[in-house]
Protein backbone atom coordinates (compact mmCIF):
# COMPACT_ATOMS: atom_id res chain seq x y z
CA UNK A 1 0.00 0.00 0.00
CA UNK A 2 2.61 2.56 0.83
CA UNK A 3 4.29 3.33 -2.17
CA UNK A 4 6.87 6.95 -2.36
CA UNK A 5 4.10 8.77 -4.53
CA UNK A 6 1.21 10.84 -1.98
CA UNK A 7 -1.89 9.44 -2.03
CA UNK A 8 -4.32 12.25 -2.76
CA UNK A 9 -5.25 12.41 0.90
CA UNK A 10 -1.53 13.22 1.99
CA UNK A 11 -1.67 15.81 -0.63
CA UNK A 12 -4.60 16.80 0.34
CA UNK A 13 -3.65 17.15 4.02
CA UNK A 14 -0.01 19.40 3.20
CA UNK A 15 -1.89 21.91 0.85
CA UNK A 16 -4.89 22.73 3.43
CA UNK A 17 -2.27 22.39 6.39
CA UNK A 18 0.28 24.56 4.77
CA UNK A 19 -2.85 26.91 3.65
CA UNK A 20 -3.70 27.01 7.19
CA UNK A 21 -0.37 27.86 9.11
CA UNK A 22 0.66 30.40 6.00
CA UNK A 23 -2.83 32.48 6.70
CA UNK A 24 -2.30 31.71 10.48
CA UNK A 25 1.25 33.42 10.54
CA UNK A 26 -0.45 36.08 8.32
CA UNK A 27 -2.62 36.92 10.78
CA UNK A 28 -0.08 37.10 13.67
CA UNK A 29 2.50 39.13 11.58
CA UNK A 30 0.01 41.93 10.05
CA UNK A 31 -0.80 45.02 11.63
CA UNK A 32 -3.75 46.34 10.03
CA UNK A 33 -6.61 44.53 11.90
CA UNK A 34 -8.43 43.90 8.42
CA UNK A 35 -6.41 42.23 7.17
CA UNK A 36 -5.89 39.44 9.91
CA UNK A 37 -9.03 39.23 10.04
CA UNK A 38 -9.24 38.20 6.15
CA UNK A 39 -6.28 35.88 7.00
CA UNK A 40 -8.28 34.44 9.84
CA UNK A 41 -10.67 33.73 7.33
CA UNK A 42 -8.28 31.98 5.18
CA UNK A 43 -7.61 29.59 8.14
CA UNK A 44 -11.31 29.01 8.72
CA UNK A 45 -11.89 27.47 5.28
CA UNK A 46 -8.82 25.36 5.15
CA UNK A 47 -9.82 23.98 8.63
CA UNK A 48 -13.34 23.45 7.27
CA UNK A 49 -11.69 21.67 4.42
CA UNK A 50 -9.18 19.02 6.80
CA UNK A 51 -12.46 18.46 8.26
CA UNK A 52 -14.04 17.36 5.28
CA UNK A 53 -11.01 14.96 4.86
CA UNK A 54 -11.44 13.75 7.72
CA UNK A 55 -15.39 12.91 6.65
CA UNK A 56 -16.66 15.38 9.67
CA UNK A 57 -19.31 17.14 6.92
CA UNK A 58 -21.63 18.47 9.30
CA UNK A 59 -18.65 19.79 11.17
CA UNK A 60 -17.22 21.43 7.85
CA UNK A 61 -20.97 23.11 7.34
CA UNK A 62 -20.75 24.65 10.82
CA UNK A 63 -17.16 26.02 10.55
CA UNK A 64 -17.71 27.56 7.68
CA UNK A 65 -21.78 28.92 8.92
CA UNK A 66 -20.61 29.92 12.14
CA UNK A 67 -17.11 30.79 12.18
CA UNK A 68 -16.16 32.14 8.75
CA UNK A 69 -20.43 33.46 8.32
CA UNK A 70 -21.17 34.80 11.80
CA UNK A 71 -18.53 35.53 14.03
CA UNK A 72 -15.94 36.76 11.21
CA UNK A 73 -18.39 38.94 9.99
CA UNK A 74 -19.22 40.45 13.45
CA UNK A 75 -15.45 41.12 13.97
CA UNK A 76 -14.97 42.60 10.50
CA UNK A 77 -18.36 44.67 11.01
CA UNK A 78 -16.59 46.00 14.67
CA UNK A 79 -13.38 47.00 12.43
CA UNK A 80 -15.28 48.74 10.54
CA UNK A 81 -17.21 50.32 13.41
CA UNK A 82 -14.20 51.31 15.14
CA UNK A 83 -12.59 52.68 12.06
CA UNK A 84 -9.04 51.00 13.60
CA UNK A 85 -6.18 52.49 11.95
CA UNK A 86 -2.92 50.40 11.53
CA UNK A 87 -1.38 49.41 15.27
CA UNK A 88 0.95 52.43 15.54
CA UNK A 89 4.61 51.00 15.74
CA UNK A 90 5.64 52.74 19.20
CA UNK A 91 8.18 51.23 21.82
CA UNK A 92 6.47 48.51 23.86
CA UNK A 93 6.01 48.59 27.07
CA UNK A 94 7.49 45.67 28.68
CA UNK A 95 10.44 45.30 26.06
CA UNK A 96 10.85 41.62 26.94
CA UNK A 97 7.44 40.70 25.42
CA UNK A 98 8.84 39.18 22.15
CA UNK A 99 11.23 36.62 23.93
CA UNK A 100 9.29 35.78 26.22
CA UNK A 101 6.77 35.29 23.55
CA UNK A 102 9.31 33.30 21.28
CA UNK A 103 10.95 31.45 24.10
CA UNK A 104 7.29 30.00 25.54
CA UNK A 105 6.30 29.22 21.48
CA UNK A 106 9.45 27.07 21.96
CA UNK A 107 8.94 25.22 24.91
CA UNK A 108 5.05 24.59 24.01
CA UNK A 109 6.15 23.09 20.40
CA UNK A 110 8.92 21.39 22.37
CA UNK A 111 6.27 19.76 24.93
CA UNK A 112 3.89 19.12 22.13
CA UNK A 113 6.74 17.17 20.20
CA UNK A 114 7.21 15.27 23.07
CA UNK A 115 4.31 13.52 23.21
CA UNK A 116 3.85 12.53 20.03
CA UNK A 117 6.89 10.82 20.19
CA UNK A 118 6.25 9.42 23.41
CA UNK A 119 2.36 8.52 23.21
CA UNK A 120 3.39 6.90 19.60
CA UNK A 121 -0.04 7.57 17.88
CA UNK A 122 1.28 6.37 14.57
CA UNK A 123 1.86 2.47 15.87
CA UNK A 124 -0.89 2.94 17.92
CA UNK A 125 -3.78 4.52 17.00
CA UNK A 126 -6.14 2.51 14.11
CA UNK A 127 -6.45 3.69 10.69
CA UNK A 128 -8.99 6.27 9.50
CA UNK A 129 -11.70 3.65 8.36
CA UNK A 130 -12.58 4.30 4.17
CA UNK A 131 -15.90 4.85 4.64
CA UNK A 132 -18.23 5.65 8.35
CA UNK A 133 -21.24 7.29 9.30
CA UNK A 134 -19.68 9.31 12.54
CA UNK A 135 -19.44 13.07 10.68
CA UNK A 136 -22.75 12.72 9.41
CA UNK A 137 -25.55 14.81 10.83
CA UNK A 138 -28.09 11.78 11.75
CA UNK A 139 -25.32 10.86 14.25
CA UNK A 140 -24.15 13.94 15.40
CA UNK A 141 -27.91 14.65 16.31
CA UNK A 142 -28.39 11.68 17.90
CA UNK A 143 -25.26 11.75 20.10
CA UNK A 144 -26.36 15.40 20.94
CA UNK A 145 -30.15 15.14 21.59
CA UNK A 146 -29.82 11.49 23.71
CA UNK A 147 -26.52 11.36 25.60
CA UNK A 148 -25.40 14.95 25.43
CA UNK A 149 -28.93 16.57 26.36
CA UNK A 150 -27.94 18.68 29.24
CA UNK A 151 -25.11 19.86 27.76
CA UNK A 152 -26.93 21.10 25.47
CA UNK A 153 -29.61 22.70 26.96
CA UNK A 154 -26.73 24.49 29.46
CA UNK A 155 -25.44 25.58 26.23
CA UNK A 156 -28.37 27.42 24.94
CA UNK A 157 -28.15 28.97 28.57
CA UNK A 158 -24.92 30.47 27.84
CA UNK A 159 -26.01 32.00 24.58
CA UNK A 160 -28.80 33.55 26.48
CA UNK A 161 -26.34 35.16 28.78
CA UNK A 162 -23.92 35.85 26.05
CA UNK A 163 -26.92 37.84 24.40
CA UNK A 164 -27.98 39.91 27.59
CA UNK A 165 -24.28 40.41 28.12
CA UNK A 166 -23.52 41.63 24.83
CA UNK A 167 -26.52 44.21 25.09
CA UNK A 168 -25.47 45.40 28.04
CA UNK A 169 -22.13 46.06 27.59
CA UNK A 170 -22.45 47.85 24.01
CA UNK A 171 -25.49 49.53 24.48
CA UNK A 172 -25.43 53.28 23.78
CA UNK A 173 -26.50 55.82 25.97
CA UNK A 174 -26.39 55.80 29.11
CA UNK A 175 -23.49 53.20 30.68
CA UNK A 176 -25.69 51.71 33.86
CA UNK A 177 -22.17 50.75 36.01
CA UNK A 178 -20.74 54.65 35.46
CA UNK A 179 -23.20 57.52 35.90
CA UNK A 180 -26.67 55.87 35.99
CA UNK A 181 -29.10 58.37 38.20
CA UNK A 182 -28.66 57.62 41.63
CA UNK A 183 -25.02 56.48 40.97
CA UNK A 184 -23.17 59.58 40.90
CA UNK A 185 -24.76 61.84 43.96
CA UNK A 186 -21.96 61.13 46.41
CA UNK A 187 -18.64 63.66 46.45
CA UNK A 188 -18.16 64.03 42.92
CA UNK A 189 -14.49 63.95 41.90
CA UNK A 190 -14.64 67.04 40.08
CA UNK A 191 -16.31 70.65 41.04
CA UNK A 192 -16.45 73.38 37.96
CA UNK A 193 -14.66 77.00 39.15
CA UNK A 194 -18.53 77.86 40.25
CA UNK A 195 -18.52 75.40 42.77
CA UNK A 196 -21.59 73.21 40.83
CA UNK A 197 -20.86 69.85 40.19
CA UNK A 198 -19.22 68.14 36.98
CA UNK A 199 -21.53 65.29 36.72
CA UNK A 200 -25.01 65.86 37.45
CA UNK A 201 -27.38 62.78 38.28
CA UNK A 202 -28.49 61.58 34.30
CA UNK A 203 -25.34 62.32 32.61
CA UNK A 204 -23.17 59.61 30.84
CA UNK A 205 -19.73 58.45 31.13
CA UNK A 206 -19.67 60.34 27.88
CA UNK A 207 -20.60 64.03 28.35
CA UNK A 208 -18.36 63.32 31.80
CA UNK A 209 -15.53 62.90 29.43
CA UNK A 210 -16.41 65.57 27.14
CA UNK A 211 -16.42 68.05 29.82
CA UNK A 212 -13.62 67.02 31.40
CA UNK A 213 -11.42 67.50 28.25
CA UNK A 214 -12.96 70.86 27.98
CA UNK A 215 -11.99 71.94 31.50
CA UNK A 216 -8.22 70.58 30.45
CA UNK A 217 -8.26 72.50 27.16
CA UNK A 218 -9.35 76.00 29.34
CA UNK A 219 -6.88 75.35 31.82
CA UNK A 220 -9.63 74.70 34.31
CA UNK A 221 -8.22 71.83 35.65
CA UNK A 222 -5.13 70.17 35.26
CA UNK A 223 -4.83 67.19 32.81
CA UNK A 224 -4.21 64.21 34.64
CA UNK A 225 -0.62 63.11 35.26
CA UNK A 226 -1.69 58.68 35.80
CA UNK A 227 1.49 56.58 34.77
CA UNK A 228 -1.08 56.40 31.02
CA UNK A 229 -0.59 58.99 30.19
CA UNK A 230 3.24 59.55 31.09
CA UNK A 231 3.45 56.38 29.11
CA UNK A 232 1.92 58.20 25.64
CA UNK A 233 3.91 60.87 25.68
CA UNK A 234 6.81 58.68 25.51
CA UNK B 1 -3.12 6.73 4.76
CA UNK B 2 -2.61 9.80 7.13
CA UNK B 3 -0.55 8.93 10.43
CA UNK B 4 -2.90 10.89 13.02
CA UNK B 5 0.19 11.93 14.46
CA UNK B 6 -0.34 14.67 11.49
CA UNK B 7 -2.96 15.81 12.30
CA UNK B 8 -2.07 16.36 16.06
CA UNK B 9 1.54 18.01 15.24
CA UNK B 10 -0.65 20.37 12.57
CA UNK B 11 -2.81 21.07 15.50
CA UNK B 12 -0.36 22.12 18.10
CA UNK B 13 1.92 24.32 15.63
CA UNK B 14 -1.49 26.55 14.85
CA UNK B 15 -1.92 26.43 18.80
CA UNK B 16 1.47 27.58 19.27
CA UNK B 17 0.83 30.60 16.95
CA UNK B 18 -2.07 31.75 18.45
CA UNK B 19 -0.43 31.49 21.77
CA UNK B 20 2.39 33.73 20.31
CA UNK B 21 -0.33 36.05 18.70
CA UNK B 22 -2.05 36.57 22.32
CA UNK B 23 1.38 37.54 23.85
CA UNK B 24 3.09 39.77 21.05
CA UNK B 25 -0.36 41.42 19.77
CA UNK B 26 -1.01 44.74 21.41
CA UNK B 27 -4.52 45.60 19.42
CA UNK B 28 -7.32 43.84 21.41
CA UNK B 29 -9.27 42.41 17.99
CA UNK B 30 -5.85 41.01 17.23
CA UNK B 31 -5.61 39.48 20.51
CA UNK B 32 -9.30 38.57 20.56
CA UNK B 33 -9.09 36.62 16.58
CA UNK B 34 -5.67 35.18 18.10
CA UNK B 35 -7.63 33.31 20.88
CA UNK B 36 -10.09 31.83 18.05
CA UNK B 37 -7.29 30.59 16.40
CA UNK B 38 -6.30 28.28 19.44
CA UNK B 39 -10.10 27.24 19.75
CA UNK B 40 -10.27 26.42 15.97
CA UNK B 41 -6.24 24.07 16.93
CA UNK B 42 -8.16 22.43 19.63
CA UNK B 43 -11.23 21.66 17.61
CA UNK B 44 -8.93 19.98 14.90
CA UNK B 45 -7.73 18.04 17.25
CA UNK B 46 -10.74 16.64 18.60
CA UNK B 47 -12.30 16.04 14.92
CA UNK B 48 -9.39 14.09 14.24
CA UNK B 49 -9.56 11.83 17.58
CA UNK B 50 -13.28 11.12 16.58
CA UNK B 51 -12.97 10.24 13.17
CA UNK B 52 -9.47 8.03 14.01
CA UNK B 53 -11.39 6.65 16.55
CA UNK B 54 -14.69 6.16 15.15
CA UNK B 55 -16.45 7.87 18.47
CA UNK B 56 -19.20 10.93 17.61
CA UNK B 57 -18.54 12.07 21.30
CA UNK B 58 -15.55 14.65 19.83
CA UNK B 59 -17.51 15.90 16.92
CA UNK B 60 -19.90 17.08 20.00
CA UNK B 61 -17.49 18.60 21.73
CA UNK B 62 -16.90 20.63 18.88
CA UNK B 63 -20.52 21.88 18.71
CA UNK B 64 -20.46 22.82 22.08
CA UNK B 65 -16.34 24.69 21.25
CA UNK B 66 -18.12 26.55 18.45
CA UNK B 67 -20.80 27.97 20.73
CA UNK B 68 -18.73 28.97 23.47
CA UNK B 69 -16.49 30.63 20.42
CA UNK B 70 -19.74 32.39 19.64
CA UNK B 71 -20.34 33.74 23.11
CA UNK B 72 -17.35 34.68 23.32
CA UNK B 73 -17.37 36.65 20.20
CA UNK B 74 -20.51 38.52 21.31
CA UNK B 75 -19.37 39.54 25.05
CA UNK B 76 -15.79 40.44 23.80
CA UNK B 77 -16.77 42.39 21.23
CA UNK B 78 -19.42 44.14 23.24
CA UNK B 79 -16.63 44.38 25.59
CA UNK B 80 -13.85 45.98 23.28
CA UNK B 81 -16.55 48.75 21.69
CA UNK B 82 -17.20 49.63 25.41
CA UNK B 83 -13.05 50.42 25.66
CA UNK B 84 -12.90 51.78 22.88
CA UNK B 85 -15.54 54.46 23.72
CA UNK B 86 -13.91 55.26 26.95
CA UNK B 87 -10.75 55.70 25.78
CA UNK B 88 -10.61 55.81 21.99
CA UNK B 89 -8.00 53.44 21.52
CA UNK B 90 -7.90 49.33 20.88
CA UNK B 91 -4.22 49.28 22.29
CA UNK B 92 -4.42 47.16 25.57
CA UNK B 93 -1.06 49.05 27.00
CA UNK B 94 -4.12 51.86 27.50
CA UNK B 95 -6.67 49.74 29.18
CA UNK B 96 -3.09 48.56 31.71
CA UNK B 97 -5.42 50.60 34.56
CA UNK B 98 -8.87 49.61 35.45
CA UNK B 99 -10.20 52.90 36.13
CA UNK B 100 -11.19 55.49 33.86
Amino acid sequence: MWNLLPSISQLLFVLFGAMALGCAVAMVAHRNPLYSAISLVGVFVSLACLYLTLQAPFIAAIQIIVYAGAIMVLVVFVIMLLNVEEEVRRPLRLTYLIPIGVLLAAVLVGEAAFMLQLGNYAAASPAMPATSDVGLTASIGAGMFTKYLLPFEVTSVLILMALVGAITLARQGRTPFLAAPGNVTEEPAVLTPAGELALKPGDTAATGRAYAREQIKSGDAAAPSAPAREEEKR
Amino acid sequence: MIPLTWYLALSAVLFTIGVVGVIIKRNAIQMFMCIELMLNAVNLTFVAFSSYFGDVTGQLFVFIVMTVAAAEAAVGLGIIIAIFRNRESLDVDDASILRL
